[in-house]
């Protein structure tokens, strides 16, 4: 954007970007640096060796796995009847899933609560994956239709006429086609499920091997009576999987973000 | 063969189907609901179900006792959150975040989109570290923002070794001499370099939002600036504009549809904001940082459940969110919310 014409400019425009860039790392900084005070890289062997400790992130990965899978095989399915298939009052259908889309989750919670405990689901991981997979829907269909809707029609219609069924141009024509924004909505799906806190906290219970990866600095603020440097531990190890799988996808997400965002 | 591929009121051209259905050819057969119905029912279902209980016991008196509610009040509490003094704060409060989220985000938003598109070193670096605080969760990172703002933390730190804060005999942090004269001049002589207090809470609960808030404005902004045409971007050039006259004329103008994506994106996120104020500081020290969302969590499970007004209060946070996003969709006169973000001109 900024015309560069000399090494110099250049460096000059790396030193401003680094510096505005300072304020993002302090936090970052400081989580690390604090972690190994004290008693250093012990601080992490106390984290790991706390009772249940893989439990976290195993309930963290089944939440986020459920969620994922079953927020991608609703938001394909519906992008594409709203897209490509004839549907009676087609919009209404919509617009009211997109009212859907302004819905605080706090204001779920009470009625989540006595449901969850009436159909006796409280405590087990439906109860979270279920609203989860709810309040991800809206966005995530109304990110994916408006790609499907660029998407040809003559495609499909190709298909058609090769002898290819509704479901045959699904599998065949839509869900290969999408995959740059399945990529996106994947990504999103994970920072939300993975980093969801009130729902886990509300519904799976804050008893042992009930609680998810949010949970795990906090769980030394009762234990240890308020110990930062294992706190701060276990907030890197908490969000070590998630700057990985981000840094690992960024590529693919930046793509899909552009494909399906502005164009 | 003319197939219309545009218009959806065009009916398609009939397909011949294996099964009996020929009976019922001249009606418009609902052959996409059964795709759609799923997720609908999932989510429209589910959300519905509970916007129309809480909207029940909105009306019901019902504290502590999760088994039977007590009285029907019907209307009264609603009454009662409107006189209340704490939603109206959480409600200021809530406008306050607005404004300063949305401002900073889309300034700070379009200067790293704008530098990350020039030619700068590292830039793959950059781009992560801006995002990588989108992607951690607030429930892990807010221990971390309390270490960053204590007193002994390394804002404070910064502050001292830039000369504003100095440490007395005890160990005490207080300002430097003519930062304390210029704050008791501006009628702030009670603010001490002590974040999480009444004065300061709310805002220290801004900037934590917006610091992991601006890496998605960043990657909206940046994809918005590699659309713009670069043959536009040389005529400029060429007719002699600087690149601060190229970035004011050309690429902000070019950003709006972005820009007001992000309005609606941030007076939703400003209505829903829990996790970092209830973290962080817990909507206190005495309310300071008090937010809808907050509040009726206090309200939920705080001493008393007053499951009623909380469910009170759910809705009317719900009738603010959707005429939010009506009023800011109708002024975008963009036929459905988000379009802006997500259209494809292709």
């Amino acid at each position: 954007m900024f015309e560069t014409r000399s090494r110099l400019s250049r460096i000059w425009l790396t030193v401003l970007t680094a510096v505005l860039v300072v304020p993002f790392v302090i936090p970052l900084f400081t989580m690390f640096q604090g972690s190994l005070q004290g008693s250093g890289w012990a601080n992490y062997l106390t984290v790991i060796q706390l009772s249940g400790f893989w439990l976290y992130f195993r309930n963290s990965i089944i939440i986020s796995l459920g969620t994922i899978i079953l927020v991608y095989i609703l938001t394909m399915t519906a992008s594409f009847g709203f897209s490509k298939l004839r549907i009676r009052s087609k919009e209404t259908y919509f617009w009211l899933m997109m009212g859907a889309l302004t819905m605080p989750e706090v204001v779920l919670l009470t009625p989540l609560v006595i449901a969850a405990s009436k159909t006796g689901t409280a405590g087990t991981f439906w109860a979270v994956i279920i609203p989860l997979v709810a309040l991800q829907i809206p966005f995530t269909v109304l990110l994916a239709r408006s790609y499907v809707d660029g998407i040809p029609d003559a495609l499909f219609e190709a298909a058609r006429i090769d002898g290819a069924g509704t479901w045959r141009q699904f599998w065949s024509v839509l869900v290969p086609l999408a995959k740059p924004m399945a990529v996106a909505i994947i990504v999103l799906v994970l920072i939300n499920a993975w980093n969801s806190y009130l729902l886990p906290l509300v519904l799976l219970g804050q008893s042992e091997g009930h609680m998810v990866v949010t949970q795990l600095p906090n769980s030394f603020k009762t234990q240890y009576t308020d110990d930062q440097t294992k706190i701060l531990a276990g907030a890197v190890l908490a969000a070590l999987p998630e700057i990985l799988a981000y840094i690992a996808l960024q590529r693919h997400f930046e793509r899909g973000m552009a494909a399906g965002a502005i164009k | 063969m003319a197939t219309s591929v545009t218009a959806a009121p065009n009916k398609p051209p009939a397909t011949p189907r294996a099964g009996g259905a020929s009976r019922r050819r001249h009606q418009r057969t609902p052959s996409g609901l059964r795709w759609i119905l799923p997720g609908f029912v999932v989510s429209v279902g589910l959300i519905y179900f509970c916007i129309g209980y809480s909207g029940y016991i909105s009306l019901l008196r019902w504290n502590w006792r999760p088994g039977r509610p007590e009285i029907i009040e019907g209307f009264d509490s609603y009454v009662r959150a409107f006189q209340s003094p704490l939603f109206w704060t959480s409600l200021r409060h809530t406008v306050v975040f607005f404004v300063a989220a949305f401002v900073i985000q889309c300034v700070m938003g379009i200067i790293f989109a704008a530098l990350l598109h020039s030619r700068v070193y590292l830039a793959t670096v950059f781009k992560v570290l801006i995002f990588v605080p989108v992607v951690i969760a607030p429930a892990i990172m807010a221990p971390v923002h309390r270490r960053v703002f204590a007193v002994d933390g390394p804002i404070n730190w910064i502050l001292q070794h830039l000369g504003l804060i100095q440490e007395n005999a005890l160990g005490n942090r207080d300002w430097t001499g003519w930062v304390s004269w210029l704050l008791t001049h501006l009628g702030m002589g009670n603010v001490t370099p002590n974040w999480i207090q009444p004065a300061t809470s709310l805002w220290v609960i801004i900037g934590v939002q917006i610091w992991s808030s601006i890496g998605m404005a960043f990657i909206l902004f940046y994809a918005a600036m590699g659309q713009i045409d670069p043959d536009l971007l040389e005529a400029a050039r060429i007719d002699g504009a600087g690149n601060l006259r190229v970035l004011i004329s050309i690429v902000v103008p070019s950003l709006r549809p972005t820009i007001l994506a992000l309005a609606i994106l941030n007076a939703i996120t400003a209505l829903k904001l829990f996790d970092y104020p209830y973290l962080i500081t817990a909507g206190g020290p005495a309310h300071s940082s008090e937010f809808l969302g907050t509040y009726i969590y206090a309200e939920l499970f705080g001493v008393s459940r007053h499951y009623g007004y909380a469910a009170t209060l759910s809705i009317l946070l719900l009738i603010l969110a959707l005429a939010v996003s009506i009023i800011m969709s109708v002024t975008a006169r963009e036929r459905r919310p988000l379009p802006t973000i997500v259209q494809r001109r292709g």
